[in-house]
């Protein structure tokens, strides 16, 4: 029998026609195997302003334009290349330098392979957004070349080449396809040109290798930055995972920790809930204790210990196994810090080193006792394993080097040596850094990033990305801050102040009627519209009016700015915008979402100008029942613009007769019967332990006197009601319209759980009850929580209440069922945000939806819906601008958190100078108490204190006040805890009389002593707030 | 009725005269050596073209062209399944199936290598045929049957290479298993009995054919390489004595029987004037490493055309002869093959019925060393599958 089989080579279209095939598992389990073909070109340029060929083969656009040239004609020379490089990296280079390639004193004129960008995708996402933003900016000239679609550079598998073999042969080919091309162009044009050599960066010793034999130029990461200026700063910033690798053949010491499952294991494990996946979550007390919320279960897990929490880091999401039962634990009564525990480490010894300290371990002996207690807090609960990591949340972490652990190297130079880092973020263990310049980065706020942490080390190993400055100045600390938080802080690119209007601050509403900004607006110039804010707003958001109708019902209107006028949909504003999510109020910096020119001056409704607004006017009766509501697009002029005093003062004024002062006082009526039915519905009044800064301080002062708590005046809650009536109305209007597109918010129930341990303190301690059977319920027993003695107390339980629910959120209505629209805070079955759209996205994205709804069709008459109408798209939206609003309220409530440490420490040096620094006498209310301390909330500054042993001051003791001093009575004291009454008695050893001891109980009232102190003995140290119990106050 | 008659019959029959079909029975059944209208020997296969790994979005594929024209294409495509298990009693339940199938995992029935024949499913298309008519029907289930009846083998370290044949290659664990589909295209008219064509091709394919290779162990979800290049031959490359592959898909031939004579790879219209007709599916079948010839897995007879033709006349019966001085050749005589009695010369529509000894002839053609068999197996061995 013969057989023939046809020759495909005799094609000549088949050289240009080749396909790439690969396995791919879906989801729902499917195994595909997918055929993808590739048509090869010659015209993809080489974009090198030297090239004299490729400038006449680029493709072009439809004007005829070729995209402009990247690469520079006289690259920057090394030494080892003086006639000028370009730089060809591969994923391994990029992956461990990064951070070297953003750096802006080298790295130009690099090439970046679409072959090594797609790997770079499939080993980490965030490193591949960086490149890309590295790609886009000009400055660096980097150049993604599509090797992968150029005949010359494409390149086949070979039979049983890796794929890693395959894509660094796919690096030098291009290596020596750039030097022969550009050699060619030359000799073309004639011209005598130096031609830059083509570098290879590559850490794989085969391939350097292979490129040697090859004749292209190869360089190590490191020999290449050896070879810059500068290179000892250079050399700290290439990651510390490539030296991990580099070692993992040899055999390096004992492994610390367990090895995590296979994915298949895990996926099967997950699939059967054998397992359960979860974001894993440290205790802010106690660093060994973490917790795992997952779907399975109504509480977490409890995840003690560094052997179960095995490599996690805050934020990852993990996969966790539950352990026997004999192994549960209660959660931990003490206060533990890592600090205090593994102070002594030593970051270069590895080999002595155990995962478990015997510190730790004994931290961890305590907590096992206490699980055999009876009560419900002391009941054993259910404790899991990390058997895997799905997703690293790594991120770029804010810390300050160890003093501690640079030991006496620091002066000895530039040697490399290890070194702590201690991320601000207690969540996050210390970082093993690899460094020479430990001696000039002492005492400065650094960025460094985590690299890896394998099963060999205790710590995560890391490296250095940059110095933000010297720890506590303003500048580093509000940048360190930012990053902390992820705030976009950067100044708005070109591309988007292009957006704004080119008549910047002299842009006006049209005068003529016929205008098209006119279009399907409403002439509201003649209302009596006035705003109410706080002193000082610039971004006036709202304004309103109440007008009596002629049927004795009145018009009440609430006009917000109307931003979406000015940012359409899909330009580079609308979505730097949508990036930053809202924006950011720190103490003494505002972070603009949108730029200065709309937010303060075209979008807000400053007063005495016109203006384009979004209004919502309902017609209510004289008892503020609603009859109907209206929205429109509308033009206003606000008559003024109050603060919140100037309007409570002006309402109060009985000989203010005017119209615009009658106007305010009918919708402080309304708002204050809204109020009423809002309560009546079951809306719950919570407390956020909030203070207001006021920064115009005078120098002379006393830098303490800014530091404010928050006043509420009746006009306040009029303008909350009013916005809170106008989003609601939208809220149901865009839902109507849009049922599965429509952005709305929603603050879920709180399961009941959540309350368990709170209705406990309160029944022991004050014999007090809570109801959470409803937010209703909840409100009025919240009511009934009051001590007489005690004013503070009731804010004290609402705060603790606040603590146990689930933050509100953003969500598209697809997302859930309609009776999960429901706002649990607010009492109201469905909301959303609208009020606010000049500092935040989602009110913004409201007032899009809210305009198509209505039927407005903008200027041009086809405002589209784009973007505001795909559910996965707003989806993506939702869960960002969820992000960046907490984001934003940790960063605020940080700042202020910072600035009270400041005002101390202004407040304590300007005492120093008199005598010892006493720091400030408060009151303090007791929070939680643990075995070995206690919180302490000073509503006064708005902080909580952890206070630990030596914290305590004893009755009769002498006033020792140095921390050095203070620590050193932490060894002589005991402590009686119990968990079940919420008690410490802290007493000295050998002195139980009970005169010598002091007594604190949970929710007590207590006098203490708030300084701000230096973290002394370790050399420059960090600053923290110290709070002293001094004595209890309730006597 | 016309088309139920095609679909059972073997072929459509050729437009031939009793005159024509009579001369083609003498010449094919002539003792030891018959004489075929195209001049082959009995064993001779017409010369074939083919090729595999045509389609590159399936697992495995192939394409045969035969001289006379007719084509096949064979696409095979897998899909990942889970074992649906009735209630807990799981290793019961899966025991009982695999050695209640019979055929499959017996000698190994443990629950994994046991599979279940109805994860092998076959499509043929055939133009001019409706997918239930019965032809198609009938030509899939031939041949899956012999697919998933075909078992494995042990090599000489007594590790087993595709235990419980197919079907147990395609389990991936107690809880997941491979769905094979073959879809089989027919290009052209079937201008002789397409089954031959069917079979070839479909081997051809499934020699060709990957699945991704796994990496997930034991009774984990399947987690697989996503590299296609690593991705593993359904039937393992596992070279035997003299290089042949150890294990193969089976092959489905026809062969025919005229007289005492036993022809392989018949035309149309050999097919029309044959005794008996038989699809005997084979398949390499070695134990312990020493070259067995081949394992015969099923003969189906297939319904001969030759018994729906027209009679021929003999002289003595036709009344324009009447009278005619009747010759002495016209006198009839005992066909040796089906023991009628027969006027030479004259066509005579067969009635089926073969001798046993025809039959042993056939099998033994198929099956002995160095017989058809393994030559047809050797010829598809030398397509290159890349």
């Amino acid at each position: 029998m013969k057989s023939l089989r046809r020759d495909v080579s005799s094609n000549p279209q088949a050289a240009n026609v080749t396909s790439k095939v690969f396995v791919r598992s879906t989801k729902s389990g499917k195994v595909q195997k997918i055929v993808r073909e590739l048509y090869l070109r010659q015209d993809i340029p080489c974009s090198s302003k030297l090239c004299s060929l490729c400038p006449s083969i680029a493709p072009a656009d439809a004007n005829g334009n070729i995209a402009p040239f990247v690469l520079s004609d006289r690259p920057a020379g090394t030494k080892a290349f003086p006639r000028g490089h370009y730089l060809v990296p591969d994923t391994n280079a990029l992956l461990n330098g990064m951070d070297l390639f953003e750096h802006t004193g080298a790295f130009y004129d690099v090439i970046i392979l679409q072959t090594v960008l797609e790997e770079l995708r499939n080993q980490s996402l965030p490193l591949y957004n960086r490149l890309l933003s590295l790609i886009k900016t000009d400055e660096k000239r980097f150049y993604l070349f599509f090797n992968e679609f150029r005949l010359e550079t494409h390149v086949r598998r070979g039979p049983e080449e890796s794929i890693n073999d395959r894509n660094d042969r796919a690096v030098r080919i291009v290596a020596s396809w750039y030097s022969e091309h550009l050699k060619a162009s030359s000799q073309k044009s004639k011209k005598e040109k130096s031609i830059p050599a083509i570098v290879v960066i590559t850490d794989d010793k085969d391939s350097l290798r292979k490129a040697k034999e090859e004749n292209v130029s190869a360089l190590s990461l490191s020999d290449y930055v050896s070879g810059l200026e500068d290179s000892a700063k250079l050399l700290d910033m290439i990651s510390e995972a490539r030296e991990a690798r580099d070692a993992k053949g040899s055999v390096r010491g004992q492994m610390f920790y367990p090895e995590y499952y296979s994915m298949s294991k895990i996926q099967t494990g997950l699939r059967a809930a054998n397992l359960h996946q979860g974001v894993y979550n440290v205790s802010p007390y106690n660093y060994l204790e973490g917790s795992v919320n997952v779907p399975a279960f109504d509480k977490p897990l409890l995840i003690l210990g560094r052997d179960n929490s095995n490599r996690a880091i805050a934020g990852d999401i993990v996969v966790i196994e539950v352990l026997p039962q004999d192994q549960w634990k209660s959660p931990s009564t003490k206060i533990v810090d890592e600090e205090a525990v593994t102070r002594n480490d030593n970051p270069d010894t590895e080999e002595t080193e155990a995962v478990v300290t015997d510190r730790e371990r004994k931290a961890l002996q305590e907590e096992v006792k206490k699980a055999h207690g009876k009560h419900s807090e002391g009941k054993p609960q259910p404790t899991a394993k990390v058997v895997g990591v799905i997703k690293r949340n790594w991120r770029q972490y804010v810390g300050h080097v160890d003093s501690g652990s640079t030991g006496s190297q620091v002066a000895s130079g530039r040697r490399q040596q290890t070194v702590f880092v201690l991320p601000m973020d207690k969540k996050v263990p210390k970082i093993r850094v690899r460094t020479r310049q430990a001696a000039d980065l002492l005492g400065h706020r650094i960025l460094v990033t985590i690299d890896a942490w394998d099963r060999d080390s205790r710590y995560p190993s890391g490296h250095f990305i940059r110095s933000l400055g010297e720890l506590e100045t303003k500048g580093a600390e509000t940048e360190a801050l930012l990053l902390e938080y992820d705030v976009q802080y950067k100044p708005f690119p070109k591309s988007v102040l292009d957006c704004l209007p080119s008549e910047g601050h002299d842009w006006k509403v049209p005068v003529s009627k016929e205008d098209k900004g006119w279009n399907g607006r409403r002439d509201l110039r003649d209302l009596l519209i006035c705003s109410i804010d706080p002193p000082g707003c610039q971004d006036i958001d709202d304004a309103l009016h109440a007008r009596l109708l002629p049927n004795g019902n009145f018009e009440v209107g609430v006009h917000i700015a109307d931003v979406s006028h000015f940012v359409k949909p899909h330009n580079p504003m609308d979505l730097e915008a949508s990036v930053r999510g809202s924006t950011v109020y720190l103490v003494d910096k505002r972070i603009d979402m949108l730029p200065h020119l709309l937010g303060t001056d075209l979008c807000s409704l400053k007063p005495y100008v016109e203006r384009y607004a979004f209004s919502v006017l309902w017609e209510v009766t004289p008892n503020a029942e609603i009859v109907s509501s209206d929205f429109t697009k509308s033009v206003i002029r606000s008559r003024e613009a109050f603060s919140y005093e100037q309007a409570q003062l002006r309402i109060d004024d009985a000989s203010q007769k005017d119209e615009l002062t009658e106007s305010m006082r009918n919708l402080l009526k309304f708002s204050k019967i809204l109020r009423q039915k809002r309560y009546d519905a079951g809306a719950l009044n919570l407390a956020s332990p909030e203070v207001r800064i006021e920064a115009d301080a005078d120098e002379v002062g006393d830098p303490l006197a800014d530091v404010k708590t928050k006043a509420s005046l009746a006009t306040n809650s009029l303008v909350e009601e009013f916005m809170l009536l106008a989003n609601i109305t939208v809220a149901s209007k865009i839902f109507q319209s849009f049922s599965q597109t429509a952005l709305l918010r929603r603050h879920a129930t709180p399961p009941p759980q959540n309350f368990e341990d709170l209705i406990n303190q309160l029944s022991k301690k004050r014999n007090m009850e809570l109801d959470v059977s409803s937010s209703g319920a909840l409100a009025s027993s919240l009511d009934k929580c009051v001590d007489p003695k005690n004013p503070f107390f009731n804010t004290l339980v609402r705060i603790l209440a606040t603590r146990c629910m689930t933050s509100a959120e953003y969500f598209c209505a697809g997302a859930h069922a309609e009776s999960e629209f429901r706002h649990y805070g607010l009492a109201s079955p469905i909301y959303t945000h609208f009020t606010s759209p000049i500092r935040r996205y989602a009110d913004l994205l409201v007032h899009r939806q809210l305009a198509s709804a209505i039927g407005y069709e903008g200027e041009d008459g086809h405002a589209g819906l784009e973007g505001v109408a795909t559910r996965s798209k707003l989806d993506d939206i939702c869960r960002n601008i969820n992000y960046r609003h907490r984001n934003a309220q940790f960063a605020g409530r940080a700042s202020i958190e910072y600035y009270v440490g400041q005002a101390l420490k202004a407040r304590g040096e300007k005492m120093a100078a008199g005598g010892t620094d006493q720091g400030v006498d408060e009151e303090g209310y007791v929070m939680r108490v643990f075995e070995n301390g206690a919180v302490v909330f000073v509503p006064r500054f708005g902080i909580e204190g952890v206070v630990r042993l030596e914290d305590f001051v004893l009755p009769g003791e002498a006033g020792a006040w140095s921390v050095t001093q203070r620590r050193e009575l932490a060894p002589h004291r005991t402590t009686d805890f119990d968990p079940e009454e919420y008690t410490l008695r802290v007493e000295e050893k050998g002195h139980p009389e009970k005169e010598r001891g002091v007594f604190v109980e949970l929710f007590q009232k207590v006098k203490v002593n708030v300084s701000s102190v230096k973290e002394e003995g370790r050399g420059a140290g960090k600053r923290r707030v110290r709070v002293l119990i001094t004595g209890s106050s309730d006597e | 009725m016309s088309s139920q008659r095609q679909a059972s019959s073997a072929a459509q029959i050729p437009h031939l005269s009793p005159a024509e079909l009579s001369y083609l029975y003498t010449s094919l059944s002539l003792p030891n050596s018959p004489i075929r209208p195209d001049g082959r020997s009995p064993t001779q296969f017409r010369p074939l073209s083919a090729e595999t790994n045509i389609l590159p979005g399936t697992n495995g594929s192939a394409r045969i062209g035969f001289a006379d024209g007719t084509q096949a294409i064979v696409g095979v495509k897998a899909e990942v399944e889970k074992t649906v298990l009735v209630s807990d009693t799981l290793d019961v339940q899966h025991e009982a199936q695999g050695t209640g199938n019979g055929e499959g995992g017996e000698g190994s029935s443990s629950a994994v290598t046991g599979g279940h024949g109805s994860w092998v499913q076959m499509s043929i298309e055939i133009p001019g045929f409706r997918d239930d008519d019965a032809l198609p029907v009938f030509l899939s289930e031939m041949m899956r049957e012999s697919l998933v009846g075909s078992v494995g083998v042990k090599d000489k370290s007594g590790e087993e290479n595709m235990a419980g044949g197919l079907k147990g290659r395609l389990v991936i664990n107690k809880r997941w298993h491979w769905r094979l589909y073959i879809d089989v295209l027919l290009l052209s008219q079937p201008l002789s009995y397409p089954l031959p064509l069917l079979s070839l091709t479909t081997h051809l394919a499934l020699l060709s054919t990957k699945l991704p290779k796994l990496k997930s162990k034991g009774e984990e979800d399947p987690f697989f390489d996503d590299d296609w290049a690593v991705a593993e031959y359904i039937y393992p490359r596992v070279l035997g004595v003299s290089n042949t592959l150890q294990v193969r898909p089976p092959v489905t031939l026809l062969v025919i029987s005229v007289g005492e004579n036993v022809i392989f790879d018949p035309t149309r219209e050999e097919i029309a004037v044959a005794d008996a007709v038989l699809a005997i599916s084979v398949t390499r079948d070695n134990e312990a490493g020493s070259l067995q010839p081949l394992k015969l897995l099923s003969i189906r007879t297939i319904d001969p055309p030759s018994r729906l033709t027209q009679p021929g006349i003999p002289n003595s019966e036709n009344v324009n002869m009447l009278g005619a001085p009747a010759p002495n050749e016209n006198v009839a005589v005992l066909n040796p093959a089906t023991g009628e009695e027969e006027v030479p010369g004259v066509w005579r529509p067969r009635r089926g019925g073969v001798k046993r000894s025809v039959i042993a002839g056939m099998v033994k053609t198929v099956l002995k060393k160095g017989g058809v068999g393994e030559e047809v197996l050797a010829g598809l061995e030398g397509v290159e599958v890349s």
